[in-house]
């Protein structure tokens, strides 16, 4: 395996230096620079969110744009003016931001995403679920394949990090959330499609719903006193002061990563396979391509398997969060029992 | 305190539990206690800053409240040691 990374990697440079003749190095460095910037003014185009859905159609320059409705709820009166576009794009008009009062809740690409992957999502559970009471056992590949799934979340990501107890009251979130974000996920490696968990705002939501899952599981389980009590890290009251804003800020820590993890992950592999690509055009040598279309092409198979893994990962940490923070709350019984689990007791924050 | 369930009987509390959720679970405090250490030191500065900027009393606010936040996230992390220590 490293020996063949070896030889890519030489193959790699050995274009990158063919494709640079000394004859015209001066002119052409500077016509690559711009092409340099074309590719990756493209790829960031293809990779973020906007207000037009493109079609593009093979083999050909041209696409078929379709707009998605914009909508802006002005928060002061005539916020929502369009402001002329600082860099000179001629991208249309370009709206003051919330900073300025005004809120836009434009239909974007990604929401479109979200509605397709969540619309699919509840299409084939509805036909692969097995609703027929009669019948035990699941037939077809569909079936099989969700039933699978869905044990799996069940007994491995559920039970095995919340508990035997517990576990089964946060299997419904953490199916949602395993199967929403595995659908956005591979919605984003179908040609014409964009991956929703691509954009820092949906993996933000999606990290807030597991905040508040494990928020309310910790209330759940300590009561409102016990969760508050554990909010002032167990220190003085003369201390409270700055302890609760510390607590309160390490209570986002969490979700932070969750965010950042998702939306790194599949916004690097998406840059990573149009870069690739990307290098034919920014070398202008078509040799290129018998480098970049096969490593392209690997990558595009490892994304698909980093499509599963986040999916679970995410649900993974999510449960063990959840876990934690019912942890958290049965602390207090153990201490009036005097501390009979040792295991337990370790995973308890306040002594 | 708060209200609390009784508390089934369990045998074997966390057997059920995998590893890396046991061990993760184990290591909770200390993590915890790093935070404290970190956080303090981070809602000092923070909180002085954006206090200065506000009151437009610069440098003072965020001199004073760094030190407080370094004080209490050092006097939070030991504290949170020496209660972890007890308990073994």
């Amino acid at each position: 395996m490293r020996k063949a990374m070896v030889l890519f990697a030489c193959l790699f440079a050995g274009a990158v230096w063919a494709s640079d003749p000394a004859g015209e190095h001066g002119y052409a460095n500077e016509d690559k620079d711009a092409e340099g910037e074309d590719v990756a003014g493209y790829i960031l185009h293809h990779v973020s969110d906007s207000n037009e859905y493109e079609f593009e159609i093979p083999l050909s320059h041209n696409h078929i744009p379709i707009h998605l409705p914009q909508i802006l709820i002005p928060l002061k009166d005539g916020a929502c003016t369009p402001v002329a576009d600082p860099h000179g794009g001629g991208h249309g008009e370009v709206y003051p931001g919330l900073g300025a009062g005004c809120l836009d809740l434009s239909i974007t690409k990604h929401t479109v995403m979200m509605w397709l992957a969540a619309l699919l999502l509840i299409g084939s559970i509805l036909i692969w679920s097995n609703r027929d009471k009669t019948k035990l056992v699941p037939r077809g590949a569909g079936a099989n394949l969700f039933e699978m799934l869905v044990l799996f979340v069940r007994d491995e990501l559920a039970i095995k990090n919340i508990g035997k107890e517990e576990g089964p009251r946060y299997v419904p979130y953490l199916l949602t959330a395993f199967f929403f974000i595995l659908f956005m996920n591979l919605l984003g490696l179908f040609p014409w499609m964009a991956t929703a968990t691509g954009n820092i705002a949906v993996t933000c939501g999606l990290a807030l719903c597991t905040f508040f899952v494990t928020q309310a599981a910790g209330i759940r389980a300590a009561g409102i006193g016990g969760y508050l009590k554990h909010l002032t890290g167990g220190v003085a009251p003369w201390l409270w002061p700055i302890m609760i804003p510390v607590e309160f800020l390490g209570l986002f820590t969490k979700p932070f990563a969750l965010t950042i993890r998702l939306f790194a992950n599949m916004l690097a592999g998406h840059i990573v396979i149009f870069f690739l690509l990307g290098l034919i055009f920014m070398l202008r040598n078509p040799a290129v391509a018998l480098v970049s279309v096969p490593f392209a092409f690997g990558i595009y198979l490892l994304e698909l398997f980093v499509a599963f893994v986040q999916a679970y990962v995410f649900t993974m940490l999510s449960a063990l969060f959840i876990g934690m923070s019912v942890a958290m709350g049965h602390h207090h019984d153990e201490h009036h029992e005097g501390g009979a689990s040792h295991d337990h007791g370790k995973a308890h924050h306040l002594g | 305190m708060a209200d609390q369930e009784p508390r089934k009987q369990e045998d074997a509390p966390g057997s059920e539990l995998g590893e890396t959720a046991r061990q993760m679970r184990a290591a909770e405090p200390y993590i915890s206690a790093v935070w404290k250490l970190v956080g303090g030191a981070v809602v000092g500065v923070l909180g002085g800053y954006f206090l200065d900027r506000w009151l437009g009393t610069a440098p003072w606010l965020l001199l004073g409240l760094s030190l407080v936040g370094i004080g209490v996230g050092f006097y939070s992390f030991l504290h949170a040691m020496a209660r972890l220590g007890k308990r073994k």
